[in-house]
């Protein structure tokens, strides 16, 4: 059995009314604060380069994919989220996907693709919004995945930022 | 036998093999990229450099595959010296090597990438440009040659100078400018060429066919048997997610193949597709052959044995031993002639390792009681027959696919085998496993048992061959013990 002690209530307390004016100061004071509630959908989501969205595939300026299907991203998925075809191009990067599939229902937007990526192809972009009528339709393939780069670059700077201030900390020569 | 003391453990050499070799057999791992067991070693890579004290003087650094093993050796793997050797030499062949590993089929495989891994040789110290080779050199129908991986090592030059015995390879320029290059530019030939694709340590020769197809680590392997020649080559069955086989590989197998394989039997998973298969079974209704339940088309067979007399029963040269001693106790049963279609001989037969007779497991069969017959025998016991049971993959095939389909209707045919096969003469078609979706074993032309082993399920509503002729059979036994 267990015997709680209960506490010592001090006079004011005891009086009931300045307690309930503190209380009541308290909701008057809120009244005047800025509102913290977001009116989601119509006021959309504030987003920055450190938010972790939904990966997307870079597009170069001249229309190529970055990825070169090595399937890091694949490895890494946690969530095996990700399946990649490759196939052979006659561009001087020998291969590209042929097939690049998430599957968003799968994806728990961690980010260790991003981290994997040895060509920064795949970046997670500020997309943060899923919402469809089938589960087959959020399977992104490669055409709903792609996205130029100027879209993405805000995301691009701040990783290789936070990948310079990594590499000057800890290098040893 | 030579004694030597490896890593503070003492082993017992082989004084005819250089101490790589002692080091591989006891599992001391000694890096390397030059040196195969099956080739002469010659000494290029330096990568398998051990501190070695012989003969009462002080420890010296040597290549491990151009050294002699004497009694008394002591060999240190791991020393700092050594360490530092390889360290070295690593830098230099890492010096030219593009790291395109992103996009290079060998990724995952790599001996290059395993020992800058264990060696700890990240980053090289040269300012110099990589030097600037050829990146898809086209070398025939097989392979391609990508110069700028490539380490020199040679093993791909030494396998056909060694193995097939006409060397099509060479080293050309001199030092630092060499490249690995093919007589006046000329394609390779020959039925071995996809070898110097397994051999070559790095991703400079790849498979034409393999290229850009899969990751390595994506890929199921099952040891397995190659069913292309009666040799039987001990083969690794690489399936990419559950579907299509993407590779074959040799393994190794002292006693059949070695460390090789032909490129026919490379090659030859391309027929073993899910493509185009036959599913479950289909038996003749009044519209022709509809697709009915497995169940009533074995029972269809069953009834079929049971009121009609003069059965003949064709077995594949693919069915394995397992699935052949089945075949033959349901044929004991029936009291039915029980052949093997022979196929004719291959224009491919050498003196290295095809022997030119397309089936498997010939010897097992004719053991357990199968009279081998070409196709024109077999369709004369056919013709005469009043059920014919074809059973196996390829079998229609073998046995003559139009010539089956001319076989008068009276003739009550039912087929197993995994491709669909209408014809006037078929009563049921039932669908079986290919070879890449089975486990059994099958003897070679030397009495070799060589296990295959299922790489991939078989396609939905396919029974396994073995399942199927036993429920025929059970049922013949059944009918037999009731009369």
């Amino acid at each position: 059995m267990v015997i709680v002690k209960r506490k010592e209530l001090t006079l004011a307390e005891r009086l009931y009314l300045p307690e309930i004016l503190r209380g009541l100061s308290i909701t008057l004071r809120k009244m005047f604060v800025k509102r913290a509630t977001r009116q989601y959908p119509e006021e959309p989501l504030v987003t920055t380069e450190v938010t972790r969205g939904q990966p997307r595939l870079a597009v170069n300026t001249d229309g190529t994919v970055r990825c070169v299907s090595c399937g890091m991203c694949e490895a890494a998925c946690p969530a095996y989220a990700i399946t990649i075809d490759g196939h052979e191009t006659e561009r001087p990067i020998e291969r590209e996907p042929e097939r690049f599939e998430i599957d968003m229902l799968r994806c728990i937007l961690c980010g260790f693709c991003e981290e994997a990526c040895p060509k920064e192809a795949i970046w997670m972009s500020d997309e943060l919004e899923l919402a469809d009528y089938t589960r087959g339709a959020l399977v992104y393939d490669l055409e709903k995945l792609k996205r130029p780069v100027s879209a993405l670059q805000p995301r691009i700077d701040y990783i290789k930022k936070i990948n310079d201030r990594w590499r000057t900390s800890s290098s040893t020569s | 036998m030579t004694k030597i003391t490896v890593d503070g453990r003492e082993l017992e050499a082989d004084p005819k093999k250089p101490l790589i070799a002692a080091c591989h057999e006891h599992g001391v791992d000694v890096p390397h990229y030059c040196y195969h067991a099956g080739l002469t070693p010659v000494g290029s890579c330096r990568m398998c450099q051990v501190e070695v004290e012989e003969g009462g003087r002080p420890a010296r650094v040597a290549a491990a595959c151009r050294t002699p093993v004497s009694e008394g050796m002591v060999v240190n793997t791991a020393g700092e010296r050594a360490h530092a050797a390889r360290r070295e030499c690593l830098e230099f062949l890492l010096k030219n090597h593009p790291l395109d590993c992103p996009i290079c089929d060998k990724a995952g495989e790599c001996k290059l990438q395993d020992y800058s891994y264990a060696e700890g040789q990240a980053e090289g110290h040269s300012a110099e440009p990589r030097r600037k080779l050829e990146k898809r050199k086209d070398l025939g129908d097989v392979i391609v040659l990508d110069q700028e991986r490539c380490i020199l090592c040679s093993r791909c030059v030494r396998f056909f100078e060694e193995v097939t015995g006409q060397a099509q390879l060479c080293i050309a320029g001199r030092g630092a400018h060499s490249w690995v290059d093919s007589y006046g530019g000329r394609p390779l030939h020959g039925n071995y060429q996809g070898n110097i694709a397994d051999l070559c340590p790095v991703g400079a020769l790849t498979l034409k066919q393999f290229r850009f197809q899969a990751r390595v680590w994506n890929l199921r392997k099952r040891a397995s048997t190659c069913g292309e020649c009666s040799r039987g080559c001990a083969i690794s069955v690489e399936v990419l997610r559950q579907g299509e086989v993407k590779r074959i590989r040799p393994r190794y197998d002292a006693d059949v193949n070695r460390w090789w394989m032909c490129d026919h039997g490379r090659f030859a998973f391309e027929g073993a597709t899910l493509e185009g298969r036959l599913a479950g079974a289909r038996a003749r209704g009044y519209a022709g052959l509809e697709d009915v339940p497995v169940d009533d088309a074995v029972a269809t067979v069953r009834d079929a044995y049971a009121t009609h007399a003069k059965h003949v029963f064709v077995a594949s040269p693919w069915l394995t031993v397992e699935e052949g001693a089945a075949l033959a106790a349901l044929a004991r049963g029936l009291g039915a002639e029980l052949l093997l279609v022979s196929p004719p001989e291959s224009a491919l037969k050498d003196d290295l390792l095809h022997t030119g007779d397309p089936g498997p497991n010939r010897r097992g069969l004719t053991e357990l009681g199968c009279a081998a017959r070409d196709a024109a025998g077999c369709r004369e016991a056919l013709a005469g027959a009043e059920t014919a049971t074809l059973v196996g993959e390829r079998v229609v095939d073998l046995v003559g696919r139009e010539e089956l389909a001319a076989l008068p209707a009276q003739v009550r045919l039912f087929v197993l085998d995994t491709k669909p096969f209408e014809a006037p003469a078929v009563r049921v078609a039932l669908g079986v496993p290919d070879w890449v979706e089975r486990s059994g074993h099958w003897v070679n032309v030397d009495g070799h048992r060589g296990p295959i082993a299922a790489a991939r399920p078989a396609p939905a509503g396919v029974r396994p061959t073995l399942q199927l002729l036993g429920e025929l059979g059970a049922a013949a036994a059944a009918e037999g013990g009731a009369r």
